[in-house]
């Protein structure tokens, strides 16, 4: 039997909506909490850590290369190594399957795969006329040359670009990603109630899974004046009602548009690590894993219907692994918006669809709600891009423990059109 | 002994200082007379157009002059003379035929700069080695070998007075912005650069320029009126930072100034005088014997030598408070991971902030970046659980000062740390031996005493119990050096020895209040004395319900001479506080502070007659009689652990030497005179002499020199 690779514990902070509890909190320091928390609650001995693998979209600027500083931050020693990657969407996915990678061919014995984001602190940028402006004052050599450059200046300059908006806008499709998610709704036929009754279960799903998600989090002090401490989620709304929902404008198609902000995830900041080793590594170190990597797959679609890829990915990993559908204990599908989830579940279910699109004889398989997303998903939780992934796999691996069961599977969608989907796995071989 | 060896390179004469059989270069008599002799011969050599003056040491040029030397001297005549000397020898290098260079590679202090000075120019490394200055004022004396003279004139006087009355040492980045070198080279190739940059500057392809001087350093060095106004500055600023009791860096302005004009002859003559004066005060004396103290503190070892103490990578503390904080920036500073736990996220949150604090300092001062800061904060992990305790190497606690919390802590400690582990406790004044009795590991326990605020008090005291094991010892010693603190190790009984030789001094302050003294007056007398605080304003900083705690520890330990002041408990039961409340003894605004009013009522008596002297004593004497009892238990093993302590945990005055090099002075039988005499006036047990200080008395033997007997 081939040596299985494992993932020992997981760490996470309390996802904040971007802007609240955690915006003063830079992403390299965020990144540097859970992984001083992964290494002091698993006990490993930091001179055994090879790499370190972030994933993080928006790299902050005062960090190049945020998985390698935030090792350092953290503590780890100086010959340990670092990258950071990034997948868009699936950014935490990568740092858990490059993780695979490196281990399985034996370029690491012990990696910490994370991903970190604080979307509260991607800058707003100068436009590209006031950097010309300012590129030519500096060329300018006299004082009435000088002179002559700032009188071109306008108003309109000072237009700034805001950094999260460019990250949520898929340049080669020119739409940005609630635009994806409403081509997915038209095409699929999918209502506004359906939506909001899907985003208001993710709220009381979070809501009722308070306590299971804790055993995840590590409480962070919030820097740099110490005068709070963050210690759970800050998305998932108790009081949430359909009608409250129902009175949101539809945000990027005013008129006849479905996708609210409350039936897609806000924007968030969060950081999560976890620590990966080969079994037989795990099992000399005395370590019990959390669980195991059965397969993942990548698959890539039209940008314009990113929010799909969960369907192709979750073909293929199935494939890789020869498993069913039916074999999960559970399923889940990111919440980029309601829209796309359901779309995806309309996809999963279809003979059409899988005839058509993925070399299959019929659909993947029945997925029923109460297997689907179930303790709430990023339409609650919210969606630090970075972060996702990793959070996905580890709220899993610990429902399955707590559930005794053996499979699940976790997807997400990619901006850019790309799908990524990971099966876990539990038993004993 | 050869300590000077000349190669010849071409036109180039390469003098190598390389005192043989000892790590450091050091002009003592004896290399001087060699160095003499060695340019007499050198300025003969006509075809050598270059001298450079290098180290064969590693890391030290010249570490200054023979400190023993200056020690021994008790004529001032003799002192003087012995300068002279010196100068004449450096006027001899300043008059070489050839182009002289100084090749800094290391230590260059004192008498070592001073000779580089009386080359043509200065070229240094950039190793971190590298200290350049006149430290001269701290041994009480000053620049004795021409430094008062050529400094002034190379850097300006503002600069030169800069550096010599703090007698600072400077990196050579510093030295090069001030002027003190005139260029750095890479330090693998310093020899050889220095040679091409002599070789170009005979060629004068090569021009020094030195740092010009500022409009208002010709302003005020130009004209006397600027000159005089540029010296009383320079002497209000002294008696600011030393409160007077520090003459030397007043002569060392007197004397600058009074060369002023003068020929080099005149000004030798000038300076001479002053360092043959000071040399043989008592004060240069104490300051010396502190500067032996610190030096053979820093290395001792306390356990046999052989011992290699465990390394400590990743420390838990147990306690979020002040201390806990405190600690918690000091390991992360030193880069050592720490694990902080306390019962609530709120407690956890107010120790990083305190953290963060000392480190805001950091940025603000330019000594660190924020970067560099959000990294060392980094290393702190807050928790409420002992999660992440297993793999520690060392655990301080740091929980309030209550035996059967301690001992609790103490307990689920040794169940969650490995087997191996080290557990400290930071208690200031109680037993550890019970803590450690708590412990399947009592070998493995020991007490590792900060002083408060952590990042500041240098002193570190750490506490052996019968069952401490000489391994956990010498783990303690070195971790305490790692994180730049100067360890003692005393024996285990309460208060150890700051906190039971400060406590009844502070106490007596009470009791001179409640006799009616007026506090200001009171602090004043403790200042004038050399205290760096009042001991009012001193309780009031730390926490008159600290201070108070402790005093009712040590009173139930040591009995009625520790009697609290009932001033001080009804203070304490009326919430005075001290400055962390906004009053106690005085209020506090801000900065200012002020008489609190509210205190005088609680005097028993409205005027005082004692005078100044008396009161001195009172302070000075309790606390003498108290260490001489730590010495009589052998709690601390010598008097001279006891004077570390002293000047390292409470800012003791070194000018005086130490407590106990201070009682020597006085003599025993003077001190028991005035003891009885208190006793009879004021308090039977408070004032009753210790049976050391008696036998001292009766056999005139001294605290440093007392028969092995006792």
């Amino acid at each position: 039997m081939s040596d299985r690779i494992a993932i020992i514990d997981g760490i996470r902070t309390p996802f904040a909506k971007a802007g609240t509890d955690l915006a003063a909190m830079k992403a390299q320091k965020l990144a540097s909490i859970v992984i001083r928390e992964l290494l002091d609650r698993t006990a490993i001995d930091p001179e055994l850590v090879d790499e370190v693998i972030v994933g993080c979209v928006a790299n902050p600027m005062d960090a190049a290369n945020v998985g390698r500083v935030a090792a350092l931050m953290a503590g780890l020693p100086q010959r340990s190594r670092g990258y950071t990657v990034s997948r868009n969407c699936a950014a935490g996915f990568e740092s858990v399957t490059s993780g695979y990678e490196k281990l399985f061919c034996g370029a690491a014995e012990v990696v910490i795969a994370g991903g970190t984001e604080s979307m509260s602190n991607i800058p707003l940028i100068y436009n590209k006329h006031m950097t010309g402006l300012l590129t030519d004052l500096m060329r300018s050599k006299s004082a009435i040359a000088k002179l002559k450059t700032l009188a071109s200046f306008r108003p309109h300059f000072l237009k700034p670009v805001i950094g999260v908006v460019c990250g949520l806008t898929d340049p080669v499709c020119g739409l940005s990603m609630g635009q994806t998610a409403e081509n997915i709704a038209m095409r699929y036929g999918i209502t506004r109630d359906e939506q909001d009754e899907f985003a208001l279960s993710s709220h009381k799903k979070a809501v009722a899974a308070r306590d299971k998600l804790a055993e995840e989090i590590v409480a962070v002090p919030v820097g740099p004046d110490y005068k709070s401490v963050c210690e759970e989620d800050n998305g998932p709304r108790p009081e949430q009602t359909l009608k409250a929902l129902g009175k949101l404008k539809p945000y990027f198609d005013r008129q006849s548009g479905t996708v609210t902000v409350g039936n897609a995830c806000p924007i968030t900041d969060g950081a999560s690590a976890m620590l990966m080793m080969k079994e037989s590594k795990a099992d000399a170190l005395g370590l019990t894993p959390l669980g195991f990597i059965k397969s993942y797959a990548y698959e890539g679609l039209d940008p314009a219907v990113m929010g799909l890829g969960p369907v192709h990915a979750i073909s293929t990993a199935l494939n890789k692994a020869a498993m069913e559908l039916d074999q999960m204990s559970f399923v889940e599908i990111n919440e980029a918006f309601a829209a796309q989830v359901i779309g995806c579940v309309k996809l999963i279910q279809c003979d059409d669809f899988a005839k058509k699109h993925l070399g299959r004889d019929q659909a993947i398989g029945q997925l029923e709600p109460a297997r689907l997303n179930v303790n709430g998903g990023a339409i609650a939780l919210g969606h630090p891009v970075g972060v996702t992934g990793n959070r996905l796999i580890l709220t899993a691996l610990r429902e399955l423990k707590r559930r005794g069961d053996d499979h699940a599977i976790v997807s997400l969608c990619v901006g850019g059109g790309q799908g990524g989907a990971v099966i876990l796995e539990r038993a004993k071989l | 002994m050869n300590c000077f060896s000349l190669t010849l390179q071409g036109d180039v004469g390469i003098l190598e200082f390389n005192t043989p059989n000892s790590s450091a270069n050091i002009l003592s008599r004896d290399a001087l007379f060699e160095l003499d002799q060695q340019l007499d011969q050198i300025a003969e050599l006509t075809n050598i157009k270059t001298l450079l003056i290098a180290s064969g040491k590693d890391s030290i040029f010249i570490a200054g002059a023979d400190i023993k030397e200056i020690e021994s001297l008790v004529d001032s005549k003799e002192a003087s003379k012995m300068a002279d000397v010196g100068k004449q020898i450096f006027d001899k290098l300043e008059r070489l035929p050839q182009l002289t260079v100084a090749v800094i590679n290391g230590a260059c202090v004192g008498g070592g700069y001073e000779l580089a000075l009386a080359c043509d120019h200065r070229v240094a490394g950039f190793a971190d080695c590298i200290k350049i200055g006149l430290p001269e004022v701290k041994l009480g004396i000053l620049p004795g070998f021409g430094g008062c003279i050529r400094l002034p004139k190379l850097v300006g006087i503002a600069k030169a007075l800069s550096i010599i009355l703090p007698g600072k040492l400077l990196d050579s980045r510093r030295a090069l912005k001030m002027g003190l070198v005139d260029r750095l080279f890479y330090d693998p190739i310093l020899v050889e650069q220095a040679k091409t940059f002599a070789s170009e500057v005979l060629a004068k392809r090569e021009v020094v320029r030195r740092p010009k001087r500022t409009p208002l350093q010709k302003l005020l060095e130009g004209n006397p009126l600027g000159r005089k106004l540029l010296f009383r500055q320079a002497r209000k600023n002294v008696l600011k930072s030393t409160s007077g009791h520090y003459p030397a860096p007043l002569v060392a302005i007197d004397t600058i100034e009074k060369m002023v004009g003068k020929s080099h002859q005149e000004a030798s003559q000038i300076e001479s005088a002053a360092l043959g004066e000071l040399a043989v005060s008592g004060i240069s004396k104490n300051l010396v014997q502190v500067f032996y103290l610190d030096e053979a503190y820093k290395k001792r070892t306390w356990t046999d030598v052989t011992r290699t103490p465990n390394k400590v990578k990743k420390v838990g503390v147990v306690g979020a408070g002040v201390m806990g904080g405190g600690i918690a920036q000091l390991l992360s500073k030193h880069g050592v991971v720490c694990r902080v736990k306390d019962l609530n996220q709120q407690a956890l949150a107010l120790a990083l902030k305190t953290a963060k604090d000392v480190y805001a300092y950091q940025v603000k001062s330019r000594r660190m970046k924020q970067g560099q800061v959000d990294a060392k904060m980094s290393l702190i992990s807050p928790t409420t659980t002992y999660c992440g305790f297993e793999n520690v190497d060392v655990v301080v606690e740091a929980v309030v000062e209550r035996m059967e919390v301690k001992k609790q802590v103490f307990q689920e400690l040794d169940q969650v740390v490995a087997p191996d582990a080290c557990l400290f406790t930071n208690t200031s004044s109680l037993r550890v031996t019970e803590m450690a009795d708590s412990t399947g590991r009592p070998d493995k326990v020991c007490g590792f005493h900060f002083f408060n605020p952590v990042h500041r008090m240098p002193l570190l005291e750490i506490v052996k119990t019968e069952k401490t094991s000489d391994q956990t010892i010498a783990t303690a010693v070195s971790f305490a050096r790692q994180l730049g603190k100067m360890p003692i190790v005393v024996k285990d009984k309460e208060g150890f020895i700051v906190n039971r030789i400060l406590l009844p001094y502070m106490n007596e302050a009470a009791y001179l209040l409640e006799e009616g003294i007026a506090p200001q007056r009171l602090d004043n007398i403790a200042k004038s004395f050399g205290m760096p605080m009042g001991p009012l304003e001193l309780a009031d900083e730390v926490g008159i319900d600290v201070g108070y705690h402790v005093a009712r520890i040590l009173e139930n330990a040591y009995g009625p001479r520790m009697k609290v002041a009932a001033t001080l408990e009804r203070i304490h039961e009326a919430g005075f506080f001290g400055k962390k409340s906004g009053q106690g003894f005085y209020i506090h605004k801000g900065n200012q502070k002020s008489v609190n009013k509210k205190i005088l009522n609680h005097r028993v008596h409205e005027l005082s007659v004692e005078n100044d002297e008396q009161i001195t004593k009172r302070l000075i004497y309790i606390m003498i009689n108290e260490a001489s009892r730590c010495l009589e238990e052998g709690v601390a093993d010598s008097a001279a652990t006891i004077d570390v302590g002293m000047i390292y945990g409470t800012g003791f005055p070194p000018f005086r030497g130490g407590l106990l090099k201070y009682a020597d002075k006085i003599g025993a039988k003077n001190i028991v005179a005035d003891l009885r005499d208190f006793q009879n006036k004021f308090d039977e047990l408070r004032f009753e002499p210790s049976p050391l200080l008696l036998t001292l008395a009766d056999s005139s033997a001294s605290f440093y020199e007392r028969p092995k007997s006792t």
